[in-house]
């Protein structure tokens, strides 16, 4: 009951953020601005692809560092005692908030990522088949990157006793993590939108339960 | 009902066999110095912490086991209420209804009444954070009403505000009080708690050191050993009430006013007897005389230590 609530009430603080305006306008100007950028060098991936992992680079960082220092300075300053007086499990608490921020970046990198189509489309006047290829790949990459990275910051966030150590975290730890995703279209692997996908969901999941599991235990 | 409760903080034992009842209707003061373990008792009533030795029971249920039965009757307003940052009072207040278990509907009715109880009924689509701090904390009490709880832990409710806020405040406890809530709440004001509590309990080094009502405080703690005499014609032999059976010592505060300090064994009522007639027979005549008792600072600190005022 209360997890839907509490993600109504998060969405409701998060997409009006300063941090979320520059992603909602940031992250698809910046897909047109890379396109200039690429037209200059010797393309060896696609566009479109490109556009997912700077999106989900970018977005994925941002979304964490947010997370991780909101949870931190929420936690410092007792905000959740009220919430914890009340019959709200914990675990709701941040799983409303790890929802929040990516549903956001989410809408944020679809935009940007379809401006990325529609310019690869354009220039490139591929064929339908490569166009929707590349698209899947990028969205998976981009949807698990930013999965990993929000959990993440989530998990350093309700571990972390100060904002600086937690922004150091995400910084360095957080982007190799979230980068994880990314190997099997590296590697070229077979079916790597699957892998990509499959691994993002597992690695955010294992970092969710544990930030919940420390949550759980935190005494306020 | 706390009973034999301890907390530990690794090596500092936070809180020492603390035993305490509450009674149904009252308002119990619980004073001590910092670090005395004071937010550390009321983190313990209402859930926040759950790890530590004894029983606490409220309302007949066991914390921490049954939380969400007491969750139910309990409204808690911390020390340094927070709320996050991009909450307008109204949106804050419908979050924490809808999280308490009322209705859409239910929580807009119970928001609209206790805005308007606590005098905020003008504010309630602004941002909490532009609000002052005697409003931001009167937004934490409405936090802790909206579900109609049966008791109230405040910590330090008084911190903070200017004199007309306190005075509001202590105004709102004594009405919520009349309405039957019990109220269990911390302060470092001492004058504050004399003017509101019931019952007050004094914690030091994480040990309940005394629980009464103040005047049981009072009569405890040299209660009556001073006398105030104020005359209206002084005929200059007020020195002779030294040779008086039971006055300890003499000290003249003001042209016609006198404090006479009792010995400790001395009965009071034939003592200011004596000192009316030693006044009466020297020829002066007196305009009162007025027994004086301990206040509660007096008692605190004669509980707590000098030096460890908070």
């Amino acid at each position: 009951m209360s997890l839907p609530l509490l993600l109504k009430d998060e969405l409701r603080g998060f997409y009006r953020s300063k941090v979320m305006i520059f992603l909602w306008v940031g992250l698809p100007l910046m897909a047109v601005l890379f396109q200039f950028w690429s037209a200059s060098t010797q393309q060896v991936f696609s566009f479109t692809l490109l556009s997912a992992v700077l999106v989900s680079s970018i977005g994925g960082t941002l979304a964490s560092v947010m997370l991780a220092v909101s949870i931190i300075n929420e936690k410092n300053r007792h905000v959740y005692e009220l919430f914890l007086i009340r019959p709200v499990k914990r675990w709701n608490l941040i799983a409303a908030k790890f929802f929040a921020v990516y549903i956001c970046i989410a809408v944020a990198s679809f935009l940007a990522i379809a401006m990325g189509i529609g310019t690869d489309y354009l220039a490139r006047g591929g064929a339908s088949g490569t166009v929707l290829k590349d698209t899947l790949q990028s969205v998976s990459i981009s949807m698990s990157m930013m999965a990993v990275s929000s959990a993440a910051g989530v998990l350093i966030g309700v571990a972390s006793p100060s904002v600086l150590v937690g922004a150091i975290l995400v910084i360095y730890g957080g982007n190799q993590i979230s980068a994880i995703p990314m190997i099997p279209t590296i590697l070229n692997v077979g079916n790597a939108s699957l892998f990509t996908m499959s691994s993002g969901i597992l690695i955010s999941t294992v970092l969710l339960i544990l930030a919940a599991l420390i949550f759980n235990k935190k005494q306020f | 009902m706390l009973d034999k409760v301890s907390k530990r903080y690794g090596s500092l034992l936070a809180l020492d066999h603390v035993s305490l009842e509450v009674e149904e209707g009252e308002i119990f003061g619980y004073i001590g110095p910092n670090g005395a373990g004071k937010t550390t008792t009321m983190k313990i009533m209402v859930g926040l912490l759950s790890s530590f030795e004894g029983d606490v029971r409220i309302g007949g249920f066991r914390m921490p086991e049954q939380r969400s039965e007491v969750h139910g009757m309990l409204g808690y307003l911390p020390q340094n209420v927070a709320f996050q940052e991009w909450r307008t009072v109204d949106h804050a207040l419908m979050t924490f209804g809808r999280l308490s278990g009322l209705s859409e509907d239910e929580a807009e009715q119970r928001i609209g009444e206790v805005l308007s109880v606590l005098g905020l009924s003008d504010v309630r689509g602004k941002k909490i954070v532009e609000l002052s701090g005697g409003m931001i904390q009167k937004v934490g009490l409405a936090q802790a009403l909206l579900h109609g709880p049966k008791l109230l832990v405040l910590d330090e409710p008084l911190a903070g505000l200017d004199p007309a806020s306190r005075y509001q405040f202590k105004q709102i406890i004594k009405r919520l009080a009349g309405d039957g809530i019990t109220i269990f709440f911390s302060s470092h004001i001492l004058s504050d708690v004399g003017d509101v509590a019931t019952r007050i309990g004094i914690l030091n080094s994480g040990q309940v050191v005394s629980v009464g009502t103040l005047e049981e405080f009072r009569s405890r703690f040299s209660a009556g050993s001073y006398v105030e005499i104020v005359l209206s014609h002084d005929a200059g032999r007020w020195q002779s009430l030294k040779s008086v059976k039971g006055v300890k010592d003499l000290e003249q505060r003001a042209p016609n006013k006198f404090l006479v300090q009792l010995e400790s064994q001395a009965n009071m009522d034939e003592t200011i007897d004596s000192l009316i007639r030693r006044l009466l027979e020297t020829g002066s005549r007196i305009r009162s005389v007025t027994p004086l008792s301990s206040s509660l600072d007096e008692v605190y600190l004669k509980y707590v230590g000098e030096g460890e005022k908070a």
